[in-house]
């Protein structure tokens, strides 16, 4: 299956040596080879544009957070679509007076793509605050402005308000050859962690959707496939991917995480962002890659705050025991999401079937574990005896007696910013949500939650608080060995003391 | 129009004086009109909270939509429900900042968002006269926050929150919308 138009892959169309493509006023002056302008015009529009490419050296504040990260990925020779950015000054100039950058037009022609994505990416990250135009065919003048307004939604401004990013900063523009995850049979679109994000565990995590473009993976709005299910239906995207993962953890020296898609069985990386990981996971990174050797003690230590250090001391579960109850195996959750997916008979294993005990997972929206028998109705909740999970599609004010009565709450539907999280959280309940594969649970079913992890097991479990936790009993020692303080105090200041000692004397 | 009706088809199974709270009616009047929807079968009492049965979800439906044909409004109840569709992922973004707070959030500029918000909102309640009531509640729980009562904002019963989470759900149940 080859596809209509021809996409440069790395090393090839874009890697021209850097200095014939940064002439010193910085102007747009894309590779000659695939992207040959019609007249030989390299300067458009006083330096608002710039190739995406190895060579591409300006700063974080000009391309923004995610033309950097692509950057960072082309000098480590992973792939990434073909594209231009448009810087945030050109961003800030429309702000100012309405103006656009002449010639996007052509610039966006000399990709050569029957398409291309638009994307904002601001030098602060201000993630799903602002709007990205997917599968522009013909002028993509419209996008860019679309994008840019969205600087502006009231969303984008409270998120900056709250967090006192400048108003005026913009953003830059990425515009890319599009590449289509829902192309052909070989084609899909994930998000990958290089690390469990809920956990820490060293391996790849995430979503995968087959078939399907990038933007179904990231609104929820269809049910994904674990990560792993990739391995078994393109094992060489697979491979690639997970080498990607490796050699970016290397690079960086930290957990990431990438949104991916492959078009007719060959991958392509759209975005990179380091961490994403919950506290608990993020200390047991800390500590692994300390005993891995890509960080030293001091630097693991470092990398954990003071608040996250008590947001990861909230009790996590861990899955020890085998289910108490057996799942009903002619019906595997797997394949259920498979078939909402469109996708016919995938051959996959459930990787959660592959993890004992563990019968769904969703989104850690409000921290805690919770063991109770499942109620499907909030009438249920407050009718059974004894403690119970309310498990929803998802959650209305007539649900409060049900969340009231429950020890924890998990849903079909919703994000971190749901009614069902900000609920949970304001009565201090467990709450998982977004979870699919909750067709298994039946009424009575005894099953834990893990608020943090997202992680549902059947039957009982265990949970451990941060005092057992052996990753966070290894930093904090390496904190007492920095301080050259022992004493018994809260793990807080433990932890502060030693940070205030690698200021006070960093190296 | 039955208030008290409409009043529990909105905040769910509750107990009497947080239903005549959420009225704003004296609780003696609202214990009696409860009494008279149980005996129509429209209300129940179990464990101290009272809730709708079946029937008198379906009753509430049919009172709200002869309350949208006779006076005209379903196309401004309509239209409200547009507008309240896009400040409610807003709301709900600075409700989840707020509760996941670290030490960079200011609480003055989260107070100063939610008044905004509020300001935003009230087109959306003088769609409908009695939607207006939602205004003096959502004022009410601000003024407390402000005060210094934080936990108002999301963290409460009584909180700006729930009084949003409630004005979602009646423009639903209002015009008959299903949660999909």
């Amino acid at each position: 299956m080859t596809s209509p138009h021809s996409v440069p892959g790395p090393g090839h169309a874009l890697s021209q040596p850097g200095g014939a493509l940064s002439p010193p006023d910085g102007a747009l002056s894309l590779p000659s080879d695939a992207l040959s302008p019609p007249s030989g015009a390299h300067s458009l529009s006083g330096g608002a544009f710039f190739p995406l490419d190895p060579a591409l050296g300006e700063p974080v504040e000009v391309i923004g957070g995610k033309a950097h990260g692509l950057v960072r990925l082309l000098r480590l020779g992973l792939p990434v679509p073909p594209g231009f950015v448009i810087g945030a000054s050109a961003c800030r100039r429309f702000l100012r007076d309405g103006r656009l950058p002449h010639g996007l037009d052509v610039a966006a022609g000399w990709l050569g793509a029957e398409s291309v994505s638009v994307r904002s990416g601001a030098a602060v990250s201000m993630p799903g605050m602002m709007n990205t135009v997917l599968d522009v065919r013909g002028p993509i003048t419209p996008a860019v402005r679309e994008v840019f307004e969205s600087w502006n939604t009231p969303r984008a401004v409270t998120y900056r308000e709250l967090h006192g990013i400048p108003h005026d900063l913009g953003t830059a523009v990425i515009v890319q050859a599009m590449v289509h995850g829902d192309r052909d049979e070989q084609s899909g679109s994930g998000v990958a962690f290089s690390r469990d994000p809920g956990t820490g565990d060293p391996h790849p995590y995430g979503d995968v959707l087959f078939g399907r473009r990038g933007d179904a993976v990231v609104s929820g709005e269809c049910n994904t496939l674990p990560l792993a299910a990739l391995a078994e239906r393109e094992p060489p995207v697979w491979s690639a991917l997970v080498a990607a993962l490796n050699l970016i953890e290397q690079h960086y020296r930290d957990a990431c995480h990438v949104e991916f898609t492959y078009e007719s069985a060959r991958l392509w990386l759209l975005q990179l962002r380091p961490g994403g990981l919950t506290p608990r996971a993020a200390v047991r990174v800390a500590v692994d890659l300390a005993d891995e050797g890509l960080i030293d003690r001091r630097e693991a230590v470092r990398r954990i705050s003071p608040s996250r250090l008590r947001a990861a001391a909230t009790p996590r579960m861990v899955v020890t025991s085998p289910p108490l109850r057996k799942r009903h195996a002619a019906n595997p959750p797997t394949r259920e999401r498979a078939a909402s997916a469109g996708v016919a008979d995938p051959p996959v294993r459930n990787t959660l079937a592959d993890t004992a005990g563990l019968v769904a997972r969703g989104r850690g929206a409000s921290p805690g574990v919770a063991t109770g028998r499942v109620a499907l109705t909030a009438d249920a909740a407050v009718r059974m005896q004894g403690p119970v999970v309310l498990v929803r599609p998802e959650t209305s004010p007539l649900d409060m007696h049900g969340l009231a009565a429950a020890v924890g709450v998990v849903t079909a539907r919703g994000g971190l910013a749901s009614h069902a999280a900000v609920v949970a959280r304001s009565l201090r309940k467990p709450a998982v949500v977004g979870a699919s594969g909750l067709d298994a649970l039946a009424e009575g079913t005894e099953i834990t939650i893990d608020g943090s992890s997202g992680e549902i097991a059947w039957g009982a479990q265990a949970s451990i608080a941060a005092g057992d936790d052996p990753h966070i009993g290894r930093l904090l020692a390496w904190a007492d060995a920095i301080s050259g303080d022992d004493s018994p105090r809260p793990a807080e200041e433990r932890l502060s003391a030693a940070q205030d000692r690698l200021l006070a004397a960093p190296g | 129009m039955n208030v008290v009706l409409h009043t529990l088809r909105c905040i769910g199974h509750a107990d009497l004086s947080r239903i005549a709270a959420t009225a704003g009616l004296p609780e003696a009047h609202v214990e009696s009109e409860l009494i008279d929807l149980a005996v129509d079968g429209l209300a129940t009492r179990s464990m101290g909270a009272w809730g709708l049965t079946a029937a008198g979800k379906a009753a509430d439906a049919k009172q709200t939509a002869d309350e949208l044909d006779t006076s005209g409004a379903r196309a401004a109840v309509t239209s409200a429900y547009e507008t309240f569709l896009v400040l409610n992922p807003e709301l709900l973004d600075l409700c989840s900042l707020w509760q996941l707070r670290d030490d960079t959030i200011d609480p003055a500029r989260v107070l100063d968002r939610f008044t905004d918000l509020n300001r935003r909102v009230q087109p959306v309640l003088a769609a409908l006269p009695r939607l207006t009531r939602y205004g003096g509640r959502l004022d009410a729980a601000l003024h407390r926050a402000r005060a210094g009562a934080m936990e108002e904002l999301t963290d409460s019963m009584t909180s700006y929150h729930v009084i949003w989470f409630q004005l979602h759900e009646d423009l639903l149940a209002t015009l008959g919308i299903p949660r999909t």
